[in-house]
């Protein structure tokens, strides 16, 4: 019971944050609800008892990912139409379209007769250690798909510098001020 | 009344619908963009409310793929802000419409 009324509660700051991103005129105030969006999906994962998942949400999404969103919007807010028109006419398309995708996905969904087992797992720290460093031959294997992301973070960067530097050579530094 | 597995997955349901409508339907490039994160967070909502209805052994994978979905999104963001950065810098242009000359 006190489960739910929590759920009820993270979950209505949830959809009404994301209605507000859907809804508001500038981006930052986007950014903003985008991040209670986060924080309160990362209250929902600890109320279903994966803490640590929680912990990483707050700390990418929030910490990271909208802070370079926030970071990258204020230095791009000298643009003249920052302010574009929300809506165009494709979203009289759009918005019956989705409506009826997820329509359907909830009937598919309240139909199917899923239920909680008591004996599912509570990822903590330790038990997530254990099984994505898991080195042995007949583990499940996480820690190449760890490798894996280490070299997608490394070539993301490298790309992303690589793109948004102006000129990669440092022969005329003190321009750097003009860069955007 | 009690939490039930459904509930999550209608929750994720909605922030995935709202985070497509939000990724279709704005102009401003900014707002695809969190769109597509609200959508990225909501498939992970939803590999955890499944990956609850599962015995002890087999929940457990559902509960380390959201920290890789989590890393792909960072990785995601961080190129494609550069990507509207470099974009910017030739358009002057926050409008999607406007980016619709991409010819090489």
């Amino acid at each position: 019971m006190l489960a739910l009324i929590y759920f009820i509660i993270l979950g209505g700051i949830a959809v009404g944050s994301a209605l507000c991103v859907l809804l508001s005129r500038h981006p930052l105030y986007g950014a903003i609800s985008l991040v209670v969006t986060m924080v309160s999906l990362a209250g929902i994962y600890g109320l279903l008892g994966s803490p640590f998942i929680g912990v990483v949400q707050i700390m990418v999404y929030a910490g990271a990912i909208i802070m370079l969103l926030t970071f990258v919007i204020m230095v791009l807010n000298g643009a003249r139409d920052s302010r574009t028109p929300m809506f165009d006419r494709v979203s009289l398309f759009v918005f019956p379209a989705i409506l009826i995708l997820a329509a359907l996905l909830a009937f598919a969904l309240l139909s199917s007769g899923i239920s909680f087992d008591p004996s599912a797992a509570k990822v903590s720290v330790e038990l997530t250690s254990k099984n994505l460093f898991n080195v042995n031959s007949d583990g499940p294997g996480y820690y190449l798909l760890f490798e894996g992301i280490g070299l997608l973070l490394l070539s993301a960067m490298v790309a992303a510098v690589l793109m948004a530097k102006k000129n990669l050579s440092s022969k005329n530094l003190e321009n750097n001020e003009e860069e955007i | 009344m009690e939490l039930h597995a459904s509930y999550i997955q209608i929750l994720a349901l909605a922030l995935f619908a709202i985070g497509i409508a939000v990724a279709l339907t704005r102009r401003n490039v900014f707002f695809v963009l969190m769109g597509v994160e609200l959508s990225l967070n909501a498939v992970n909502l939803s590999f955890i409310g499944f990956a609850k209805t599962l015995a002890f052994e087999a929940s457990i994978a559902g509960q380390i793929v959201p920290l890789f979905t989590i890393a792909i999104a960072a990785a995601e963001a961080c190129v494609g802000l550069a990507m509207i950065i470099l974009i910017f810098r030739s358009q002057d242009s926050m409008d999607i419409d406007n980016y619709s000359n991409m010819k090489g």
